[in-house]
């Protein structure tokens, strides 16, 4: 692929999270796949995202919906062949859309050929891919992450007779990062789709790539360092401009480390952020939202956070108190089947009741707020959850195009889908779906499409630094973006009654605001507090235009003719 | 003094001046509206060019002066030469905000100076302009030497520049004229000028004076000298220092003014480029001059930015302008990273054509669509930047004449659609 656009065109983007088997499915099986991908290109252009991130889409016993990887070179035969993956990738290159797909780094599945290998001839090439040990009393400093199914972090291998190390389920070992011909193959595997022409990787489960004796084996030096190798190499082989994203669930100062000096990750998911912005809505109140930027610290210029709402997992409740994740559950899953591990397995919409001021509240921070915004397949029209089936099924249903069989997902019997669609009143295909919004102007698809289509008009979201106004009502939360001379002031009420505020902004007197979505002029900015009101979960996003502004010389006037 | 009048009629306080003459061989027209601080050195120039090259032929000033209210006229005399003064009409709105060229009502002052000059009988006719203070003696010899002795009828200047130094002369003007009238002329704006009698004689014959007040009249000159197949030479003067209180350093302004004379000249004059074929490079007098290489700051980023907030804020003026395709390649402009931003040479000649088109059909209100060329322009001048910035002297020099090129290979796009 020739690079397109800046290096750095990350800061800039608007991801799209979706799933192969989710998102359409072209031959007939019930699942989705690549081909079904790159007919719905057309929609996903015109939303008006950036980026897709493509969920696994590897050969795998799915033990653990795609993360247990058996063959990192192929695509898993429901969702098509690495031809399919091919045209998908150059199609939505042609939409100038980019591609990210999940690149599980730390571990295989135990029926991928190196540990089957690993284990059967410990003297083959193989024999060192792994974490191998004659006792399971080493490393008993780290923790064991899935506490619920796994009783160690070693089980003993009944063909070798030796036990094999897991951070995750028992059938995921571990590679051995120790061996440098292992870091060669992943490297290779890296190269095998970067060559195709790839954007990148969202890392799964970094932290955990280096193990050593009396440490937590997590973060450690060693890992950062093999990190710091993959970027060099991916740098220096692809021109620059292909990304790595980490998925590290910890907080903002441990994931730090990541962005190295900008020479590791170029994004990072800031986990906090989101069970905070669904705090501050409950409570109506800024502070939670507030508190969590002064705990962010300042990243790598080259380095990007990444923020969501919802995703594939639970909405974590890992990265906040006992005190608000008590309150979280009583406001968000007030029933038993709505919980997960530490979390809640519901999607955006019925989160939040189906209001569409919160919905659209909530958008509107996660587009406004510091990073990259990663948007959920099927968020962008309100789907539904299903919580009944079982894990984080209940969020990974089919997308709904129309009202037609199985929502125009598939053509398959309803009873061969690999999930069931949505079909309850509120939030079922017949209710939701795409073909219904796309028609209707004020649909809550053509919301974000106008939204999405405002956050493209200034690098300043993407780039642009934060100060939160401290405005007396603290239902509303303000705030200035500014990046270059752009500064674009950002008001949102996050009660459910009207409200007024008071800004200081007497720093811009003499400005106008120039609203964004509406290009409506507001009152010019005097040195007096200004007065706004704002509607039921209301919000602005403002351009502050100075009078002059533009008139800076470009250095080509005085002998322009 | 009063008035002139359009026409070939002298005001009589002219008329009274010129009985009193002895014949002149050589005139210099100066065009003024307040250069008091300026004029003296032009004078000196004047005055040390004709002690070193024409002492012995006789001379007069003609000096067409818009209303100054500053000292210029008193300053003319400096010169040492026989001085007939004029005053012109100038249109109010050009006396309140004076046209890129620096003087209002400049085709009835040149108007004016053609006509005393035909009245005097003189070989030629220099034009110099008030305010551009690196003029020197040698200028009047490069100017005149071609009219008096290599038969040349209209000579006109090239002015050693910095590289990013006129980017609208060179990315659009040059290349546009050059395309119209089948001539590689490098300035054609640049006021300081020559005509031989015969030219002289044929622009007082001729009934089709632009009006008054219309910035178009150099161009109609050079249009006219090219259509009635008269001979034009360019003469290398070497650096142009302007030094002016009332030059506009506004961009949309210059684009709309400058780029509006030529769309006027278009339109009214259809005869003088219509059917006139692909340009051949004119004889150049003088020495070459090294232009100035100094580092300048540009700020490329910014008027990338500017192209992308054009291409967010006028795209409804575009779409009524730009022909579908133009459109769409522009469109198609990576903008993100403005270091790797490129306009090809091809496509600004067909969006500078589709805004003649656009002028020349009133698609959009006029001013309007003039002004909507600025980040347009602004993108382009961009990219010539960014392309030519590592290379030499002789590479910047084609990087222009490339542009020069496309405009007159798109030149059967223009007339296709003109009809």
């Amino acid at each position: 692929m020739t690079s397109r656009g800046p290096r750095d065109w990350y800061k800039d983007a608007v991801f799209y999270e979706v799933h192969v088997k989710a998102f359409k499915d072209a031959n007939g099986d019930g699942i989705g796949d690549f081909a079904g991908l790159t007919e719905s290109l057309d929609y996903i252009q015109e939303l008006g995202v950036d980026c897709l991130w493509i969920l696994p889409m590897y050969p795998s016993p799915l033990r653990d919906d795609g993360y247990d990887i058996a063959d990192f070179n192929a695509i898993h035969p429901s969702y098509g062949t690495v031809e399919d993956f091919q045209k998908f990738l150059d199609a939505a290159h042609a939409r100038d859309l980019r591609v990210i797909t999940d690149l599980v780094m730390n571990h295989t599945s135990d029926q991928h050929p190196w540990f089957q290998a690993s284990r059967s001839d410990p003297t083959s090439r193989y024999g060192d891919y792994y974490v191998w040990s004659t006792t399971d009393r080493r490393f008993t400093d780290a923790r064991i992450i899935f506490v619920d199914t796994e009783k160690s972090n070693w089980t003993l291998d009944p063909v070798r007779r030796e036990y094999y190390w897991h951070r995750f389920f028992s059938h995921q070992p571990d590679l051995n990062y120790d061996n440098p011909t292992v870091r060669r193959a992943m490297l290779d595997v890296m190269r095998f789709w970067l060559d195709r022409g790839l954007d990148g990787f969202r890392c799964d489960a970094v932290p955990y790539l280096v193990e050593r004796e009396g440490t937590s084996c997590e973060n450690l030096p060693e890992t950062h360092a093999i990190l710091k190798e993959f970027r060099a190499v991916i740098d220096h082989e692809y021109g620059g401009d292909r990304i790595l994203l980490a998925e590290a669930n910890q907080w903002p100062e441990d994931v730090r480390h990541y962005f190295g000096n900008g020479d590791e990750f170029h994004m990072a998911f800031h986990f906090p952020l989101m069970p905070r912005l669904y705090l501050g809505l409950r409570l109506e109140d800024t502070r939670p939202i507030t508190d969590i930027f002064t705990q962010t610290p300042a990243i790598p210029a080259a380095c990007q956070w990444g923020l969501f709402l919802r995703n594939h997992d639970e909405l974590t409740l890992e990265m906040v108190t006992n005190e608000e994740r008590a309150f979280m559950y009583y406001a968000y899953a007030y029933e038993p089947d709505m919980k997960l591990n530490l979390g809640i397995r519901r999607r955006l919409a019925p989160l939040l009741d189906g209001d569409r001021r919160r919905v659209e509240l909530l958008n509107c921070l996660l587009l406004t707020l510091p990073g990259s915004p990663i948007i959920y397949y099927g968020d962008e029209i309100g789907m539904g959850d299903n919580v009944y089936l079982g894990d984080r099924n209940g969020v990974r249903t089919p997308m709904q195009w129309s009202r037609d069989r199985n929502a125009g997902f598939s053509s398959v019997e309803s009873g061969q889908l690999y999930l069931p669609v949505i079909a309850d009143p509120v939030y079922g295909y017949e209710a939701v779906n795409v073909a219904a919004q796309t028609r209707q102007p004020s649909s809550l698809l053509n919301t974000m499409r106008r939204l999405l289509a405002a956050r493209k008009t200034s690098s300043v979201f993407g780039r642009g630094s934060i100060e939160f106004l401290r405005p007396r009502n603290a239902k509303v939360l303000a705030y200035l973006r500014r990046h270059a001379r752009e500064t674009l002031l950002i008001v949102a009420n996050l009660s459910a009654a009207p409200q007024p505020v008071e800004l200081d902004l007497a720093a811009f007197a003499g400005a106008t605001p120039l609203e964004m979505l509406g290009a409506t002029s507001f009152p010019t900015i005097r040195k007096e507090p200004y007065f706004l009101s704002l509607g039921p979960h209301g919000f602005y996003w403002f351009r502050l235009e100075r009078p002059g502004d533009g008139d800076e010389p470009f250095g080509i006037e005085r002998t322009a003719i | 003094m009063s008035a002139v009048a359009v026409g070939p009629e002298l005001p009589s306080d002219v008329d009274r001046q010129l009985e009193g003459l002895p014949a002149a061989e050589l005139a210099v027209g100066v065009l003024t509206y307040n250069n008091a601080a300026t004029v003296p050195s032009v004078m000196d120039a004047v005055r040390k060019g004709f002690e070193k090259h024409f002492a012995a032929a006789p001379a007069v000033l003609i000096n067409a002066d818009a209303g100054s209210s500053d000292a210029t006229v008193d300053r003319l005399a400096e010169a040492g030469l026989p001085l007939v003064r004029a005053h012109h009409d100038a249109p109010a709105v050009q006396l309140g905000a004076v046209p890129f060229h620096g003087v209002p009502g400049r085709g009835a002052a040149m108007r004016l100076a053609v006509t005393v000059a035909r009245r005097l009988g003189v070989r030629a006719l220099l034009v110099l302009e008030a305010d551009v203070t690196s003029i020197t003696g040698e200028w009047l010899e490069r100017l005149a030497r071609p009219v008096l002795e290599q038969g040349a009828d209209l000579v006109m200047p090239v002015h050693a520049r910095h590289r990013y130094d006129g980017t609208i002369t060179n990315l659009v003007l040059a290349p546009l004229v050059s395309a119209l009238l089948g001539r590689r002329l490098h300035q054609p704006l640049s006021g300081p000028r020559a005509f031989s009698a015969r030219l002289l004689e044929r622009l007082v014959g001729e009934a089709r004076w632009p009006e008054s007040g219309r910035s178009m009249t150099d161009l109609w000159i050079a249009g006219t000298a090219a259509g009635g197949g008269l001979t034009i030479h360019e003469a290398r003067l070497g650096r142009w220092r302007v030094e002016s209180n009332t030059r506009t350093t506004d961009l949309p302004t210059m684009v709309a003014q400058t780029l509006g004379a030529v769309f006027a000249m278009m339109e009214e004059y259809e005869d003088l480029w219509l059917g006139v074929g692909s340009g051949s490079p004119v004889p150049a007098e003088g020495p070459p001059v090294v232009p100035s290489d100094e580092p300048v700051q540009i700020d490329v980023d910014r008027m990338v930015g500017a192209f992308g907030r054009g291409l967010r804020d006028l795209g409804t003026i575009w779409e009524h302008v730009l022909a579908p395709d133009t459109l769409g390649d522009v469109l198609s402009l990576e903008t993100g990273d403005p270091e790797r931003f490129r306009f090809p040479d091809d496509l600004w000649a067909r969006v500078v054509y589709d805004f003649a088109l656009g002028y020349h059909w009133s698609v959009v209100y006029r001013d309007h669509l003039l002004r909507s060329l600025v980040p347009l322009y602004l993108g382009r001048t961009a990219a010539f930047v960014l392309a030519t910035r590592g290379r030499d002297a002789a590479g910047v020099e084609s990087a222009v004449a490339a542009v020069d090129q496309s405009f007159e290979r798109q030149k059967p796009y223009l007339v296709d659609r003109w009809r």
